[in-house]
């Protein structure tokens, strides 16, 4: 159906080719096919040319060089509207697709560029509402929405229009893990009724695998592997792509012929769990008490007298859905948020409000937020990286001591001091963003989802960074929706829910209540199998580490 | 919000009488209004208009509440004009002018809220439609009133963000005189402007991606259609217009 004959795209005819992000999008003799109702993924790291590759594929882009076939046509040279009826596109940032305010008028939009009558359109609207189950929130305002609910409404955008073929790029990289499943199980029924889906991300996730027959590996614009998704799990660790703990579990069962979960059920396994005897009342770095705050817009309390010690030194993850009041909550530590009802003592004195004081308080306590690279401004790293200190009042001979120790603190050389932020890669101004929050050296940090969108490498990098932090005695406070991290990760775990805490401690003291309360789509994969032991084998522990959980089966 | 509400001039569906009408009627009858209410000269008059008001709020289903909210940005405008008749003329003259601005910023406040933004911009398009014989992009400009319509709330959303992020590392957004406000104002203006042309890309391409190229040859899943209720509501506040102006 789709036939991708040496395709190069390159930027040097522009003058901004020596920037890295530019250059990172170049692809180099691509050439692979895809057959009618098939469904593929393009496996590639940030900076791999894959969204080039998507450009092109949808027709939005023209290669440099090579060419691209539907159905035996040039792309180039296709009818536009027989293009745009063939191939339809889901791009990564929902909002971004969503041109009406209103969930029917945003579905209609392709066939009323089409010119159909409208009864055709308001048939197509309501068939395409309905696979993606949207249908209930026809009459809904967008705004309405979750992040999962306006990628679904994306989908159904594409497929009123009635493709042939689905081109995702990143579809599911900013979703929840709820958001995920959905959007998931759609495009699964989708395949099932005869969809051609490309599929292009940066992940392996193993519910999306599942359903995938043929991956193709992009790497720095050249395709380094393609083949069946049976002998992509082979060498995906040595293509540079960790393989989820579910597939790896799974394979070992095979191996070591395991009959899930029914060869557990009379095991005895030895495993010692690590008390933790630490009590964070003792030493708080917050206590919450009764903190309750409601949006002037909004008629449901966002936190409703929450109670929670925040433990000095040490990094905590706070969990819950989305709407839990995770971010609002933490925007109380530096008092962006003003308190409303209760109070928080910030090392046992009242939280300041107003003032100076405030001031010195958002130096001490340093707050990152979601996408932080989308934050900066300046034109040089030193420059960004000064702002925060120079704004806490540092001397000249400080500023500069400052800047080096930003850039320290996440791994970057001296080199990086000259460049311009936006001409780094999108994992590289992350660092940045972070270090420009960590060169005014506060006591405690606060990162609202420091991971979201990059790939293993800097994930890597930035878990090893706030595990020194939190070694040299900083407080460390991360809001995740990756549960894996969180339990593996951080020494306390406080889960919100409906605005409340509901409860914080040890991962291993917060386990039964993490199952009680999120639903298995966000548990991590070694949770998930282990619960599923423990139900018919109470003796099997909870476990949500990896290397615990293959030392217990390896017992049996 | 440090900024200001998001949910600024967003359309709150409830299917209302209002809501049913067509753009077109609404904008007519807008217009009618305004004209009218502008040179409303005496207490008698803004009453009546305040009345109608009372009404159409009331027939929209839409909550005080929310259209005082939308309108919150416009107040400093009226506190604005009222302290300056009242030094300028007399306190009944101040309240006169200041609740007349107050009634007509309020009728206006009403037609987003009640219309969806590529209704506005249809119904626009269709009234702007026989400049285009003229040259005038009369399609380009309603789409763009009415994406932008769309936008505004997710920019004012993501200024906030920019801002509390600012304030995070220790700007100071609201001291010094004039120019150091605006200086200050910096690490806030380019990132935004940095995310609107990002978005405005992505956009662009997800639109074309839906088939999107202008407006010629496009219908409409709800073509808009002139029904008699929208030639009696016209009609009405046509007629109410012109005899409070003359009387």
């Amino acid at each position: 159906m789709i036939e991708a004959c040496s395709l190069s795209f390159s930027y040097n005819h522009h003058s901004i080719s020596n920037n890295e992000d530019f250059t990172g999008r170049a692809l180099k003799d691509v050439s692979f096919f895809v057959n009618e109702g098939e469904r593929i993924a393009i496996l590639g790291h940030n900076g791999s040319g894959k969204s080039t590759l998507v450009k092109i594929l949808g027709g939005l882009q023209e290669a440099s060089e090579g060419k691209c076939l539907i159905n035996g046509i040039d792309i180039n040279e296709m009818d536009f509207r027989e293009l745009r009826t063939t191939i339809g596109m889901v791009f990564q940032d929902p909002e971004n697709q969503i041109v009406a305010a209103m969930v029917e008028d945003d579905a209609a939009f392709a066939p009323e560029n089409q010119g159909l009558p409208s009864d055709e359109i308001q048939a197509r609207v309501d068939e395409a509402l309905k696979q993606v189950n949207l249908l209930h929130k026809q009459g809904a305002s967008v705004s309405a929405l979750s992040g999962g609910e306006k990628q679904r409404l994306a989908l159904a955008g594409a497929l009123t229009a009635r493709v042939k073929c689905l081109i995702l790029d990143e579809a599911t990289a900013m979703l929840d893990p709820v958001g995920r499943v959905h959007v998931e199980n759609v495009m699964k029924e989708l395949h099932k009724s005869g969809m051609t889906i490309i599929q292009v991300t940066h992940q392996i996730e193993a519910e999306n695998f599942d359903d995938i027959q043929r991956v193709i590996v992009l790497s720095h614009g050249e395709i380094i592997w393609q083949g069946v998704t049976r002998d992509f799990w082979e060498k995906s660790e040595a293509l540079g792509f960790d393989l989820p703990d579910e597939f790896k579990i799974k394979q070992l069962f095979a191996a070591r012929d395991i009959n899930f979960p029914e060869s557990f059920r009379d095991c005895r396994i030895n495993f010692r769990e690590e008390s933790d005897t630490y009590d964070p009342a003792k030493s708080a770095k917050f206590a919450i008490q009764d903190l309750s705050f409601k949006y002037e817009d909004s008629t449901t309390q966002t936190l409703d007298k929450v109670n929670a010690n925040i433990p000095a030194g040490r990094w905590l993850s706070i969990i819950g859905r989305t709407g839990s009041g995770k971010s609002t909550l933490v925007q109380h530590l530096n008092a962006l948020y003003k308190i409303q009802d209760g109070r928080i003592l910030f090392d046992d004195k009242a939280l300041p409000q107003k003032g100076e004081e405030v001031h010195e308080l958002r130096r001490k306590v340093g707050l990152v937020f979601q996408h932080p690279e989308d934050q900066l401004f300046s034109f040089t790293v030193r420059d960004e990286l000064a702002f925060a200190p120079k704004n806490a009042g540092f001397t000249k001979h400080e500023l500069d001591e400052a800047v080096l120790y930003g850039l320290e603190c996440v791994s970057l050389d001296e080199s990086f001091l000259d460049r311009n932020p936006i001409a780094l890669s999108g994992g590289e101004r992350r660092l940045i963003a972070i270090a420009s929050v960590l060169a005014a050296k506060p006591e405690c940090i606060v990162l609202d989802e420091p991971l979201a969108g990059l790939d293993a490498h800097y994930q890597h990098q930035i878990l090893n960074m706030l595990k020194k932090l939190r070694d040299n005695g900083r407080t460390v406070i991360t809001i995740t929706h990756d549960l894996s991290m969180a339990l593996n990760y951080s020494d306390r775990i406080l889960i919100m829910g409906d605005g409340k805490a509901i409860q914080e401690g040890s991962p291993h003291e917060v386990i039964a209540s993490i199952m009680h309360n999120l639903e298995p789509g966000a548990w991590p994969d070694v949770l998930r199998f282990s619960a599923k032991i423990h139900e018919i084998n109470k003796d099997f522990p909870l476990l949500y580490n990896y290397e615990d959980f293959i030392s217990c089966i390896s017992q049996i | 919000m440090y900024f200001t509400n998001i949910s600024l001039g967003q359309y709150v569906p409830t299917g209302s009488f209002i809501h049913r009408l067509d753009p077109r009627a609404k904008l007519f009858s807008l217009l009618f209004i305004i004209s009218a209410v502008f040179p409303a000269e005496n207490f008698i008059k803004l009453s009546f208009w305040t009345a109608l008001l009372f009404l159409l709020v009331w027939v929209s289903k839409i909550s005080w509440r929310i259209i005082l909210m939308t309108a919150r940005p416009i107040f400093f405008l009226i506190i604005f004009t009222f302290v300056f008749n009242l030094f300028a003329d007399s306190l009944l003259r101040a309240l006169l002018t200041s609740l007349r601005l107050l009634v007509l910023m309020l009728f206006a406040v009403i037609l987003p809220l009640t219309t969806a933004p590529l209704e506005l911009a249809d119904g626009l398009d269709s009234l702007l439609r026989p400049l285009g014989k003229i040259g005038f992009p009369a399609h380009e400009s309603a789409m763009m009133i009415g994406m932008a319509l769309r936008f505004i709330p997710l920019l004012m959303q993501e200024t906030d963000k920019i801002i509390r992020a600012q304030l995070s590392r220790g700007a100071r957004l609201d001291q010094g005189n004039i120019f150091k406000r605006v200086r200050a104002f910096f690490p806030v203006l380019i990132p935004l402007f940095i995310i609107i042309f990002r978005r405005a890309d992505e956009i662009a391409l997800a639109m074309e991606a839906r088939g999107y190229e202008g407006g010629s040859g496009r219908t409409r899943r709800r073509p808009l259609i002139w029904k008699v209720k929208d030639t009696i509501v016209v009609t009405v506040c046509a007629l109410v217009s012109i005899l409070l102006i003359l009387l």
